[in-house]
């Protein structure tokens, strides 16, 4: 497994930077637009002070055009895989628990959110989407340097 | 450049400082967009501890809030089954109504919100919401609202002043919907329509709720104290 994993492994990470930034890139830009959806994507949850969701609302999908950008060009990556790993965590804890208390929302991924029919919940596919994009980003954090990449 | 794996530092740092740049301004942005405006004009009727909303009888109680976006088609819905009962309510002077316009839906949403205050101006709020709900596009954002649409729709149920005109064209409100918005945030309305009565929320996530059925709504404002 050794050697064929030196050679698989940066390009490996190429794919794996290029997935999460990308869709990282693709969420924040499709909340820009419409911040007052987003922040109200992030209330329903009803995980957070009203407060602090609105304020994340506001500023998250920044963040994550940030991260992304930085995956997709290969700067930072280690740091960025790491972001990127403990959003989609944070997001998986958040969906679960809206699915547990039986909350019926979007979960506001790539714009959207808020309260919906509870037949239109799609907890499962998101979550597991998401326990996906984590593994890219624990995979970035352990083997950052990868194909065409600004980081040396 | 896959010879050497990797691009040069200098690059490498630009690029670092460019996406920090952008995600700083963007932030700063953000959050001042979405900050209350003190200069922003407001209707004759809008009340800033109201949550800058329209307020219809002022001196009465109980308070019944209403949030609604005039592109969502489950507010559509809910005027065309509780708007009737709720016009009755506000002429008979039975409870204070408070109208918060949200505009979470887009462009269109903040012209109709517009001229709904524009409206109101002209005491003819009521009509306008019923007007504007029956004029709703099945798409959102469709362009229907745009240029002399809302001006005509305020023609149709007699609103010809001039001041009137102004408003619409001019979208005299336009930065008062920010501030509904702000305020509707801080107030956690996760969707729409959603009502308050004196401050309790009215359940959208039980099925046969007060929203889509009339008797459970008239009996949800009977309990809250509208005789």
């Amino acid at each position: 497994m050794g050697d064929k994993f030196k050679v698989a492994q940066p390009w490996l990470t190429l794919f794996a930077r290029l997935i999460l930034g990308g869709v990282l890139l693709a969420a924040g830009a499709l909340k820009i637009g419409n911040l007052q959806k987003s922040a109200m994507a992030v209330r329903a949850y009803e995980l957070l002070p009203v407060s602090l969701a609105n304020f994340l609302g506001y500023t998250l999908p920044w963040v994550e055009i940030g991260v992304g950008l930085l995956l997709i060009t290969g700067a930072l990556v280690r740091i960025s895989g790491l972001i990127g790993a403990i959003t989609m965590l944070a997001f998986i804890i958040a969906i679960s628990q809206a699915w547990a208390r039986g909350l019926s929302i979007d979960c506001g991924c790539f714009g959207g959110g808020g309260a919906i029919n509870p037949e239109d919940t799609k907890y499962l596919s998101e979550i597991i989407r998401d326990i996906g994009l984590l593994m890219l980003g624990i995979y970035l954090y352990f083997y950052p340097k990868g194909r065409f990449s600004l980081d040396k | 450049m896959a010879a050497n794996n990797g691009g040069d530092k200098g690059t490498r740092n630009l690029v670092i400082v460019m996406v920090s740049f952008i995600v700083v301004v963007g932030v700063v942005f953000s959050l001042i967009s979405n900050r209350s405006s003190t200069t922003a004009a407001v209707p004759a009727s809008v009340s800033a501890d109201d949550g800058y909303g329209i307020v219809l009888n002022p001196n009465t109680k109980p308070t019944i809030d209403v949030y609604v976006d005039y592109q969502c088609p489950a507010c559509r819905a809910f005027e065309i089954i509780n708007g009737g009962y709720l016009n009755e309510v506000i002429a008979q002077n039975k409870a204070k109504v408070v109208f918060h316009p949200m505009t979470f839906i887009g462009p269109e949403s903040i012209l109709a919100a517009n001229a709904a205050a524009c409206a109101a101006d002209e005491n003819e709020f009521m009509a306008m919401n019923l007007a504007l709900f029956q004029d709703q596009s099945a798409e959102e954002n469709s362009g229907k609202w745009q240029g002399d649409a809302l001006l005509n729709i305020g023609k149709s149920i007699g609103i010809n002043s001039a001041k009137f005109e102004t408003c619409i064209k001019d979208g005299s409100y336009v930065n008062w919907t920010g501030n509904v918005a702000t305020a509707t945030a801080k107030a956690d309305v996760n969707g729409t329509p959603t009502i308050f009565v004196n401050g309790k929320e009215l359940d959208r996530s039980k099925e046969n709720n007060e929203y889509g059925d009339p008797v459970k709504f008239r009996a949800a404002l009977a309990a809250g104290g509208v005789k």
